[in-house]
C-alpha cells in the first residue's frame, strides 16, 4: 500500500519558496538576456533562443528538487503521481499537457525561436515568448496574441527568418501597361538598394521582377530588411520612394479599367 | 619648436606587398600582357591617398593622377584630358555614385570609361562604400586586382611615426599615472525600468585587456616604455595609420611621451535609426558636405539636426558645411553601424 506523505506547513512553505525562487530567476535571467541580446546586434536571435531553454531548465529543475528533495518521495510515489497525472490528462488537462511538451518540442527542435516572425494558425507576428504553455506573437497590429503550443503538432508555422536578423520582404507595385516599365523596373530596384532598411549580400541578394497582367503591370521587388522588425517600415519607405521618382517620371498607376467597363455598361 | 606641434613626415611603410602588386600589374599593362585594373580599398584614414601619392611618385612620367574630393553629380567631370598618360590613378572614388534614386548613373558612367582596354585605371576606395557598392552593383567584377590595405603591426606604426623625427628626439617617460590604471574597472550600465519611469545603474566589472597584456609584458620584462607606448597606440588606433598619427600628435608633449597620456576613447554609442543612417552615410565618403548629405537622404531627414547631435557626441566634426567623421571615434563608430546592421 502505498503512503502519501503529509506535507506539513514547513514542507508547504518550502515548496512555495523554490517555486518563487525559480519565478524570479526566470525573470532576471531573461531581463538580463533580453538586454544583453538588444546590444548584440546580428546576434540578437540567437541569444534569445537561450531563453526558452534556460526556462524549461529552470522550472524542471524547481519541480524535481520539490519533488526529490522537499517532498522526499520515493519510487512507488513517484508512480502513483503517474497514475493521478494520467489520469488527469485524461480526464481535462491534456491540452495543458500537450502544450508544455509543445513547448519542450519548440525549444528543443528549434521550430522557431524568440524573435522569429512567424505564422501560426490564423496569427502572423514577432515571437515575443515561448513560454510553458503558450507562445506569444505580437502582431503587427500590436496586438498581442498567445497561441498555445500544441499547435504546433496540428498545424503548419511558418517562419519568415528562421533564426536569422533579417528576412524577405516582397513588395509589389502595380503600374499602368503604358508607362515606361523599364524605367520603372530602374527606380523600383534603386529604391531598395537605397533604401535604409535593406540589407544585401552574396546569400542575401535582391531582384525586381515585372509581370503583365491585361489592366495592369506588376513590379515585385524581392529584398530583406535588415532587421526583422522593421519590415513594415521597410516596405512603407521603398514604395513611397519608388512612387515618387515615378510621378516624377510620369510613370502612373493602372487606370481602373473594370470599373470604367462597368459604368460604360451602365450607360447603356 | 612648439609644443607638441611638430607633425612627422608621412612616410611610405608598411605597403611593400601591395606596392609591389600594383608595380607588377603596371608592368604587365606596360608589355602588353594584361590591363588589370586595380583597386586599393581601406577604410578612412588607412593611408590609401598616401600609397597613390607613393605610385605616381614611382611611376613618374607614365601616370596622371586625378582626385575627388566632394560627390560627382556630372558625367561630364569624369571625362579623362587629352593629355592623359595610359596609367590612369584616381583617388576617393566613394564620390563617384550618391545612395539615392538616381545617384549611380556617373558611377555607370565611370565603369564604362574604365572598361577600356587602352587605359590602366589604379583607383582607390574608401572600404565602406566599396563593400555597398559590390553588394548593390558588383563593381569588383571591373577590378580584378582588388588590394585591401591592412592594418598596421606595433612595429610598422613604431617605424611610420618615429620617420618623422630624428634619431632620439622624442624622450619616452614612464610615469606614475600609467601605473595607477586599473586592470579591471568598475563601470555603470544605466537601464531604464518602465513601470516605475526610473532609471537605475547596473555594476558590471570590464576588463581593460591593453593594460592587463602591458602589465604581463612589463612584468617579464621584454618590452621598453618605447614599445608600450606603441603598443599602447597600436591597440587604441586599431592599426589604422592616420588614427594612430593623431593619437600621438595629440599625446605628445613634445618632446616627451608618456603612457598615460594615450587616451582610449571608447565611445559609448546610442543612435535612432536616422541618425545610424547618416553617420553611415558619413562613415561611407569620410568627409561630404552638407548639402550631398540632404541630397542623398532626402528631406525626411531633418539632416542640420542630426549633425548637430554627432558633432555633439564626437562621432563627427563639422565644419565649413562639411562633415567628416573624427578619426578617434572611427572604431567605435564602424562597431556600432555594424552592430546596427547597416555596415555589412
Amino acid at each position: 500500500m502505498i503512503v502519501l506523505p503529509i506535507i506539513d506547513t514547513g514542507t508547504m512553505i518550502s515548496s512555495i519558496l523554490v517555486i518563487v525562487i525559480a519565478y524570479l530567476l526566470v525573470r532576471v535571467l531573461t531581463f538580463v538576456l533580453v538586454l544583453i541580446s538588444e546590444r548584440s546586434g546580428q546576434y540578437r536571435i540567437t541569444v534569445k533562443m537561450v531563453i526558452p531553454l534556460l526556462k524549461f531548465s529552470i522550472y524542471g529543475i524547481a519541480a524535481y528538487y520539490i519533488l526529490a528533495n522537499i517532498l522526499k518521495w520515493e519510487s512507488s510515489q513517484f508512480i502513483l503521481f503517474g497514475g493521478l497525472l494520467g489520469a488527469a490528462i485524461g480526464f481535462g488537462l491534456k491540452d495543458l499537457f500537450a502544450d508544455v511538451i509543445g513547448g519542450i518540442v519548440i525549444t528543443l527542435e528549434k521550430t522557431f525561436q524568440v524573435g522569429d516572425k512567424i505564422k501560426m494558425g490564423d496569427y502572423y507576428g514577432e515571437v515575443i515568448d515561448i513560454g510553458l504553455r503558450a507562445t506569444k506573437l505580437v502582431t503587427p497590429d500590436d496586438n498581442l496574441v498567445s497561441a498555445p503550443n500544441y499547435l504546433i503538432f496540428t498545424q503548419a508555422v511558418a517562419s519568415a527568418n528562421a533564426g536569422a536578423p533579417e528576412m524577405m520582404v516582397v513588395i509589389d507595385l502595380f503600374i499602368d501597361p503604358a508607362s515606361d516599365a523599364v524605367l520603372a523596373m530602374k527606380i523600383l530596384k534603386e529604391s531598395v538598394m537605397t533604401s535604409k532598411y535593406v540589407y544585401i549580400s552574396k546569400k542575401r541578394p535582391f531582384t525586381v521582377l515585372l509581370k503583365d497582367y491585361p489592366f495592369y503591370r506588376r513590379l515585385r521587388a524581392k529584398s530583406y530588411v535588415n532587421d526583422l522588425r522593421y519590415e513594415f517600415e521597410f516596405e512603407s519607405e521603398v514604395t513611397r520612394r519608388a512612387w515618387k521618382e515615378f510621378s516624377r517620371n510620369g510613370i502612373e498607376a493602372p487606370n481602373v479599367n473594370i470599373l470604367e467597363a462597368g459604368v460604360i455598361n451602365q450607360a447603356k | 619648436m612648439e609644443n607638441g606641434k611638430k607633425e612627422p613626415t608621412v612616410q611610405i611603410i608598411g605597403f611593400r606587398e601591395e606596392i609591389a602588386n600594383i608595380q607588377t600589374a603596371i608592368a604587365d599593362f606596360e608589355s602588353g600582357h594584361n590591363n588589370l585594373n586595380v583597386a586599393i580599398i581601406s577604410e578612412p584614414y588607412a593611408g590609401r591617398t598616401a600609397l597613390m601619392n607613393e605610385i605616381e611618385k614611382m611611376n613618374p612620367q607614365k601616370v596622371t593622377k586625378y582626385s575627388f574630393s566632394s560627390i560627382v553629380k556630372n558625367k561630364d567631370e569624369i571625362i579623362l584630358s587629352e593629355h592623359s598618360k595610359r596609367i590612369v590613378l584616381i583617388d576617393d572614388c566613394q564620390f563617384l555614385y550618391m545612395r539615392k534614386i538616381g545617384g549611380f548613373d556617373v558611377l555607370k558612367e565611370f565603369l564604362n570609361l574604365i572598361s577600356n582596354p587602352a587605359i590602366l585605371f589604379i583607383t582607390t576606395w574608401n572600404l565602406y562604400s566599396w563593400k555597398y557598392l559590390d553588394e548593390v552593383s558588383k563593381i569588383g567584377k571591373f577590378f580584378p586586382v582588388q588590394i585591401n590595405l591592412p592594418k598596421f603591426t606595433t612595429s610598422q606604426l613604431k617605424e611610420s611615426i618615429l620617420s618623422g623625427y630624428e634619431k632620439e628626439e622624442i624622450k619616452f617617460v614612464e610615469d606614475v599615472e600609467f601605473e595607477k590604471e586599473k586592470i579591471i574597472n568598475l563601470m555603470k550600465y544605466p537601464i531604464s525600468i518602465k513601470p516605475w519611469n526610473k532609471a537605475i545603474n547596473l555594476p558590471y566589472f570590464k576588463i581593460n585587456y591593453n593594460i592587463l597584456k602591458l602589465r604581463l609584458l612589463k612584468k617579464e620584462e621584454r618590452v621598453a616604455i618605447e614599445d608600450m607606448i606603441f603598443e599602447k597606440i597600436h591597440h587604441v588606433s586599431n592599426g589604422n595609420p592616420g588614427v594612430a598619427k593623431i593619437v600621438w600628435q595629440r599625446s605628445l608633449e613634445y618632446p616627451i611621451i608618456k603612457p598615460s597620456k594615450i587616451k582610449d576613447e571608447s565611445f559609448n554609442i546610442e543612435l535612432d535609426y536616422d541618425e545610424s543612417f547618416v553617420l553611415n552615410i558619413i562613415l561611407s565618403t569620410k568627409s561630404i558636405k552638407n548639402d550631398d548629405l540632404s541630397q542623398i537622404v532626402g528631406l525626411d531627414f531633418q539632416v542640420e539636426k542630426i549633425i548637430f547631435q554627432l558633432s555633439k557626441l564626437g562621432l563627427i566634426k563639422a565644419e565649413d558645411g562639411s562633415c567628416i567623421i573624427r578619426p578617434e571615434a572611427l572604431k567605435s563608430v564602424v562597431e556600432f553601424l555594424k552592430k546596427s546592421r547597416l555596415v555589412w
